[in-house]
């Protein structure tokens, strides 16, 4: 499979208040349309990836409403896998391209989270759940914490440990002009931060944040002048629930769909240069590593902290942009921004987050606590 | 005969002292102590109401009782605390304890002799061969207005009672009921208002005493027996004071009465009050031993019994004894107090 | 999320079955920062538990102390209140989990 993007722009991440979930998405419209060197009437369909707007803003229609934005009535979706909207948005796109249904398709992932409370934010999120979950109380800090604690008893691993993942994506995201966080932070500032849900603490979590990212992907045949192609698109789903599952310590949504996208294109782990990962919890990259193959298994955490996956230092660069944790992460945008980000990576375009020689990229975009998974393979 | 074929109690494991409550009102610990002869009271978590108790006192009567849930054919649950004005609290407890849905059901309330009068209802219903088997509930999250002096007693918990007439199968047999009620204004609650009011004094001699001791004698002089021909005697406990006063002057011994006072320990836990001293004396008593009860609501009536249990007591298997309950606690503070019943 | 009285009738039969079930701790967390629902209640601990069937289930553990967060800790299923209460809506009940007395 080879799918050309033919142009990928994102919005800052942060809190924007002044900035409308349409105004959003015409900056990022704007902006692939523009590196794509394409006008609004080449656009075939629009797919849109997002998880709160019906619940938060009462607007659902979503593929009408940014069709409007787009200024034409073309075919329009919206695709909703929790904070897999974004990938699974990408996914579906790809398949109408290979359906031969479209030429060229811009997918947009967008979320406004700062219009509500934190509190409406949390029991919102608590949607990609299950009602068992959320009859439990638990939140989605909680439902990571468990696996937090799952993981630190069976490999040994401190919360030290783990919160050099957040302390290697704020250096990234200090190298990322579109980041919410770009201040330094050390395993010091992670300890010292509020518990949110023991052991997991504030700086080992993602922001609530706002943001829209677009990428616009054609068929092979269709002319380009920066070539990054995506040679794979892979999903899988699990159970809703947490303890529904074997393993609390791996996500087989992960590695199911790696697996798939691994064997379709015959690239291996360790061919991969670098990777957007879904930290929306420094557990959570953790693990993600292990279940890509990054790193063995129990051995994910202690990688990270070595500096394995830092730019400048490590071989296998995860979340070049800051990751969730320091990049923001506006749910239904966040799978498309790590498609921008790879892109640009791919494209020599990364300025100072530029990782040396690439040729091959993942991202990684998860929905809920692992029932929905989807990796894409980026090559130039 | 008709009787009981299995029992349970739940005491939520919170207590305040009396003394933690003193210290806030700036009043002297020993002068309450002494007048209402109350150490500590029962306070519920924040999350439990008299159904989940009543419930929970259910299930320990039922893993007694043995009996399949289905074959309840009256439910009747007594509170003065039931968590809605309208929508019963038997349903909830029924369908909770999964009793089906071939049964007679109401909520009563009378004070604290709600669940009492449930009892001679259900006894009456079995004695008449309209059902074989009855659940009664007494279940209560009382709550006492900050500064009154109810504050000291006013307490949690729940008593289930499964009655039937196998002989096999009951352990206690009710041998003769009866009540003297009137219509006496001492406590009070009126729609809408979240506490009960009281006229003081007036809730003693001629409330209180005058309607146990009237039923007591009038109990006693029906039944021909006197107060040495029983084992255990029980009576409402609205403190530690009124039960020990009202079973001297009708002439029952501080043994008799002893193994029922749970009140000094846990308060008065208003539906549940009687029945948990009932409780407590049943978790003791032996085959053939006669037990003397007189329970009390306010507005004003008494329920009074006389029971005898049969060989089959031993035999049952005992859930969570009362005293293990009473042991079973943790203290909190009175801020701590004012969370968990719903002030803060 | 409010429980709606048709969600609440249609979730009886089941509860009533789980209710008084045995079980022991697999993980626990304790939510500092709590969704909208359980304002004012946290801190709280959250449990997976696994039953005796090996089954798992997920509920707030109630009337605990420090000493019960841990790995093999003996559960029981109870019903209780679901808060913070709507003073004009339908009380919910619902599982949650206590630390288990032998006895």
């Amino acid at each position: 499979m080879k799918i050309r993007i033919a142009g990928a722009a994102t919005t800052e991440f942060g809190e924007l208040w002044k900035t409308s979930p349409r105004e959003l998405a015409r900056e990022a419209i704007t902006g692939a349309l523009k590196d794509a060197g394409k006008k609004y009437d080449e656009i075939d369909a629009l797919f849109v990836g997002n998880m709160l707007a019906g619940m938060l803003g009462n607007q659902a229609n979503l593929g009408a409403l940014f069709a409007e934005e787009l200024g034409i009535s073309v075919p329009a979706f919206r695709v909703e896998a929790a904070c897999a909207s974004g990938g699974l948005a990408l996914h579906n796109a790809i398949n109408s391209i290979l359906a031969g249904q479209y030429k060229t398709v811009l997918v947009l992932g967008i979320e406004k989270m700062t219009d509500s409370s934190s509190d409406e934010v949390t029991a919102g999120l608590m949607a990609a759940g299950s009602d068992e979950e959320r009859q439990a109380g638990l939140t989605f800090p909680g439902i990571y914490a468990l696996m937090a604690q799952a993981y630190m008893d069976k490999y040994k691993v401190s919360e030290e440990v783990l919160a050099s993942v957040s302390v290697k994506n704020h250096f990234h995201g200090s190298l990322n002009e579109k980041a919410q966080f770009r201040r330094l932070i050390t395993v010091e500032d992670v300890m010292k931060s509020g518990r949110i849900a023991d052991p997991l603490k504030l700086l080992d979590c993602s922001p609530i944040s706002d943001g829209a990212s677009a990428v616009i992907i054609e068929d092979e045949n269709q002319k380009s002048s920066k070539p990054v192609f995506i040679t794979a698109s892979e999903t899988a789903s699990d159970t809703l629930s947490l303890h529904d599952r074997e393993s609390f310590t791996t996500l087989s949504a992960v590695v199911r769909a790696s697996r798939k996208a691994y064997e379709k294109t015959g690239i291996k782990p360790e061919d991969i240069d670098v990777a957007e990962i879904h930290d929306c919890f420094s557990i959570a990259e953790v693990i993600a590593t292990e279940d890509l193959g990054f790193s063995k298994k129990g051995e994910g955490a202690r990688d990270i902290q070595k500096g394995k996956r830092t730019i400048g230092k490590g071989k296998i660069i995860t979340n070049p942009s800051g990751g969730l944790k320091a990049c923001g992460h506006p749910v239904g945008a966040t799978g498309i921004k790590q498609i921008v980000e790879i892109t640009q990576q791919l494209r020599g375009q990364a300025g100072k987050r530029q990782v040396k020689d690439v040729k091959i990229g993942l991202t990684h975009n998860v929905g809920g606590s692992g029932s929905a998974a989807v990796i894409h393979i980026l090559q130039n | 005969m008709v009787g009981i074929v299995g029992y349970g109690i739940y005491i939520p494991r919170y207590r305040i002292k009396v003394s933690e409550i003193a210290q806030m009102w700036q009043k002297d610990p020993n002068e309450i102590l002494t007048g209402l002869k109350v150490l500590e009271k029962a306070v519920p978590a924040s999350d439990e109401d008299a159904v989940t108790i009543g419930i929970e006192a259910g299930k320990r009567a039922f893993a007694m009782a043995g009996i399949i849930p289905s074959k309840i054919g009256c439910v009747y649950f007594g509170s003065e605390s039931h968590p809605y004005a309208v929508n019963p609290s038997s349903t909830i407890a029924a369908e909770y304890l999964s009793i089906g849905n071939n049964y007679l059901a109401a909520d009563l309330e009378f004070a604290c002799k709600a669940a009492t009068a449930g009892l001679q209802v259900s006894m009456s219903l079995i004695k008449s061969g309209q059902i074989d088997y009855g659940l009664v509930i007494g279940s209560d999250t009382a709550q006492g207005k900050p500064h009154d002096a109810l504050e000291y007693t006013a307490a949690s918990a729940g008593c289930a009672y499964i009655l039937g007439d196998k002989k096999s199968e009951v352990i206690v047999n009710i041998i003769i009921t009866s009540s003297f009620t009137s219509d006496t204004p001492d406590f009070w609650r009126r729609d809408g208002m979240r506490y009960p009011s009281h006229f003081g004094r007036f809730t003693g001699e001629p409330a209180y005493y005058n309607h146990v001791l009237s039923e007591a004698r009038d109990l006693l002089s029906k039944s021909k027996f006197k107060p040495e021909d029983f084992d255990y005697c029980v009576f409402h406990m609205p403190n530690g004071k009124f039960p020990r006063v009202v079973a001297k002057k009708l002439g029952f011994s501080k043994e008799q009465l002893e193994p029922s006072l749970i009140v000094d320990r846990i308060g008065n836990p208003y539906s549940a009050s009687s029945l948990s001293g009932f409780a407590a004396v049943l978790d003791i008593a032996k085959p053939k031993q006669k037990i003397f009860l007189v329970s009390y609501g306010s507005g004003a009536g008494s329920d009074g019994f006389i029971f005898e249990t049969t060989e089959n007591i031993l035999k049952k298997k005992k859930g969570i004894t009362v005293s293990k309950q009473i042991e079973n606690k943790k203290y909190i503070s009175y801020s701590t107090y004012l969370k968990h019943t719903h002030i803060l | 999320m409010i429980t709606t009285p048709v969600k609440l009738w249609r979730r009886q039969k089941n509860i009533a079955s789980l209710i008084g079930i045995e079980g022991k701790i697999l993980n626990w967390t304790i939510i500092r920062v709590p969704a909208r629902s359980f304002a004012n209640q946290a801190p709280y601990p959250v449990v997976i538990i696994e039953l005796k069937n090996k089954e798992k289930m997920v509920g707030q553990l109630v009337d605990w102390e420090k000493e019960d967060l841990r790995k093999g800790k003996k559960v029981i299923a109870v019903l209780r209140k679901s808060l913070p209460m709507d003073p004009e809506s339908i009380i919910a009940y619902t599982l949650k989990f206590k630390p288990h007395e032998d006895h």
